[in-house]
């Protein structure tokens, strides 16, 4: 592998790497919202929310951003490839994340959230002050582990035309004829992406299971 | 036994009422209370005055409604029926007889502090900050007024050495003794106490009610549920027995260990080693 | 004719494309499933040389997005002189993925799993073989179905990503027939109904599953 090969499998990493994080924040952050709707049980959106997740789940990323990508422009909407990929990838994220969110939700100690009535604060107060936090804590090896399957499913928006880190390996060896080093050298930015996922996810793990007293 | 009322009060903002004044003055006074879960009546039509500077115990045994019975004097229960009033306000029900907003509900849940048997320390903060941080987002204060006056708190339960500690490194008597500073902090007109030392190791129990004997010295109107027979006789301006959801017998605590009325406290202080 | 006409007329062309991915996708399972139960058998130690390169093996297969799996076996392997066609490269990339993926569920459940049983079979005079596949196999995946349900699903999506390396299944059919007719608001939608229902399915049958288990006394040894 030459210099502008180097190159190029660079910028598809830098592809994968914004790409994945613009998704990730927007999806711990959606799933978040969707778990506070989903609690306040309305009817007909809760069974909408149901089934999107239901849905979301089920599709695989690749069908998620053909879809959004064809099917944009029919409805009189020019989608950038890049906004399309974007929009899979969290629509994708969201139903799961909200899942961790509302089961931390729904594990909170009915014990700490009486003390915090108790001493007069307000339910927002509460939600803001003593819910969020450790929601936060016990949520994020959930969300890590999230994070690292978003990266894994990532390529999928080389479907659409976007050069990732994976599809970039096929330019590259349409140059050099070489496919090999280059998927190697991927394999190994991969790993070591997901690796240091995996190794945050031990580190909050270990910080989630100091807050159960 | 409450002649004093020193120090701590001096920070307040709701003052606390001088020696003269607070003798007769109701701090809650409960009325016709009555309270079932799934058809059961744990609570029947429960009547209770407490006085300003009163301490207050509650006996009886398991199942007897008592722990409901203080859980809804700050309405983490809501009665069926019957109402309660702290310092003079109604709480959970607004002047016009509808259930009240959150908010102003809040605001009268302010004026309680409560202990909880099983602590309820709040884990992601450290113990100066879980003292602090009903002071600061409820009643609005500075954060170095929150923080100087906790510390004050925590020196009187003794648990200063450790204001910067996770509650997951505290022995089950330090969290119950931080607890009780964190309720004092609001500066409440009546403290709760629902079973302070029943999940304590036995060895523990000595210290978080030596912290409630002073505070009773102190003067804070308090209504304590508890098993400690020895300490409701040391400490109570008035004993109530509940039996059933009932209010079988209420009196000074001579009168109630030594010579009680009814053939069920008698029964019931013959089990227990005082 | 309406779009819905268009796609019904079509219909055989989704069924072909639904049926291979179901094909791809019933081979390559079995084939993890199988891989899966062969690596924690040669984890139970009876060659402790291969024990420590199996797990970085499985630890590092975690650690890669599957396509670039398929992507090695596809474009990279021709580097050694192995030639697979795109359909053999998917299904063997989703039989070795997905198989450290049950791997390492297996390997989670047998950490837990009661010693006292492996002696008392010991004691009666099972060989290491027979142990591992009359007794200790059968109650850890029984234990582990809802992971492994998970797993099947994550499978299943996995397959589409197959299209990239231009197999033939259900979201490329979903893909030629919207650049043909340009309809595709309509074919992605019937086809992420077949990936909905199959999933839903699969998640039904588990669930089954654990019925029958909960008879067997499975679930509270």
């Amino acid at each position: 592998m030459n210099a502008s090969a180097w190159h190029m499998l660079l910028e598809g990493a830098w592809t994968t790497v914004w790409i994945s994080g613009i998704s990730i924040a927007m999806g711990v952050t959606a799933g978040l919202i969707l778990a506070l709707i989903r609690l306040a049980r309305i009817p007909v959106v809760d069974q909408l929310l149901v089934l999107y997740i239901s849905l979301a789940r089920a599709t695989p990323l690749v069908t998620l951003a053909l879809f959004i990508f064809l099917s944009a422009p029919t409805f009189g909407i020019n989608l950038d490839r890049n906004v399309a990929g974007i929009l899979a990838l969290t629509l994708n994220t969201t139903a799961f994340n909200a899942e961790i969110w509302r089961s931390a939700f729904r594990n909170f100690s009915r014990e700490q959230r009486e003390a915090a009535m108790a001493a007069g604060m307000t339910p927002w107060i509460i939600f803001r002050r003593i819910m969020l936090p450790q929601m936060m804590i016990t949520s994020l090896p959930g969300l890590i582990n999230e994070m690292s399957f978003l990266i894994k499913g990532s390529p999928a928006i080389a479907v659409i035309g976007i050069v990732d880190l994976t599809r970039v390996t096929n330019r590259i060896s349409a140059v050099t004829y070489e496919p090999l080093p280059p998927i190697l050298v991927a394999c190994a930015l991969y790993m070591a992406a997901i690796g240091s996922l995996v190794w945050l996810q031990r580190i909050a793990e270990r910080r989630a299971n100091r807050l159960a007293v | 036994m409450f002649e004093k009322n020193t120090s701590e009060q001096t920070a307040s903002e709701k003052t606390v009422p001088d020696d003269a004044a607070r003798t007769d003055r109701t701090a809650v006074s409960i009325r016709h209370l009555s309270k079932s879960f799934d058809g059961v009546e744990v609570l029947r039509d429960v009547d209770l005055e407490v006085r300003e500077g009163d301490v207050v115990t509650i006996l009886g045994s398991s199942g007897s409604g008592k722990s409901t019975l203080l859980r809804c004097i700050n309405w983490l229960e809501q009665p069926d029926s019957g109402s309660i009033h702290i310092g003079g306000q109604r709480i959970g029900v607004n002047d016009a007889g509808r259930p009240m907003p959150v908010r102003e509900l809040a605001q009268v849940r302010a004026r309680t502090g409560m202990v909880f048997q099983s602590f309820n320390l709040w884990p992601h903060l450290n113990v100066l900050h879980n003292v602090t941080e009903a002071p600061i987002y409820v009643l609005g204060k500075s954060k170095a007024e929150a923080e100087a006056h906790a510390r004050e708190l925590l020196e009187k339960v003794g648990m200063s050495a450790k204001a910067n500690a996770y509650p997951s490194t505290l022995s089950g008597g330090q969290k119950q003794r931080v607890a009780i500073a964190r309720a004092l902090a609001m500066q409440p007109e009546v403290m709760l106490f629902d079973e302070p030392t029943s999940a304590l190791d036995p060895e523990l129990v000595g210290e978080v009610l030596a912290v409630i004997k002073d505070l009773s010295a102190e003067g804070y109107t308090m209504i304590i549920v508890t098993h400690e027979m020895a300490f409701s006789r040391a400490v109570s301006d008035k004993v109530v027995f509940l039996d059933k959801g009932l209010i079988i017998e209420q009196a000074d605590p001579e009168t109630f260990f030594t010579n009680p009325s009814t053939e069920r406290v008698r029964k019931f202080l013959e089990r227990e080693v005082i | 004719m309406s779009n819905w006409e268009i796609l019904w007329s079509a219909r055989d062309q989704f069924w072909r494309g639904f049926f291979s991915t179901m094909e791809i996708f019933g081979l390559s399972i079995s084939a993890a499933f199988a891989i899966g139960c062969g690596m924690l058998y040669l984890l139970e130690g009876s060659r402790p040389r291969l024990t420590v390169p199996l797990r970085v093996f499985i630890d590092g297969m975690r650690m890669l997005p599957f396509l670039i799996l398929a992507y090695l076996l596809y474009y990279g392997l021709p580097a050694f002189d192995v030639r697979l066609d795109a359909w053999w490269s998917g299904v063997g990339a989703l039989a070795v993925y997905h198989g450290c993926y049950f791997a390492e569920i297996f390997r989670g459940a047998r950490l837990t799993f009661p010693p006292g049983q492996v002696e008392a079979a010991k004691a009666h005079g099972f060989t290491k073989g027979k142990m591992f596949f009359r007794l200790i196999l059968p109650q850890i995946v029984m234990q582990t179905r809802p992971l492994l349900g998970n797993q099947l699903i994550y499978a299943l999506k996995d397959t589409a990503f197959l299209v990239i390396i231009t197999v033939q299944e259900l979201t490329a059919a979903a893909n030629s027939l919207s650049g043909t007719y340009f309809i595709p608001t309509e074919a992605f939608i019937v086809v992420i109904g077949f990936y909905w229902v199959v999933s839903v399915v699969m998640e039904i049958i588990i669930k089954q599953c654990g019925r029958f288990s909960a008879k067997r006394g499975f679930d509270n040894v």
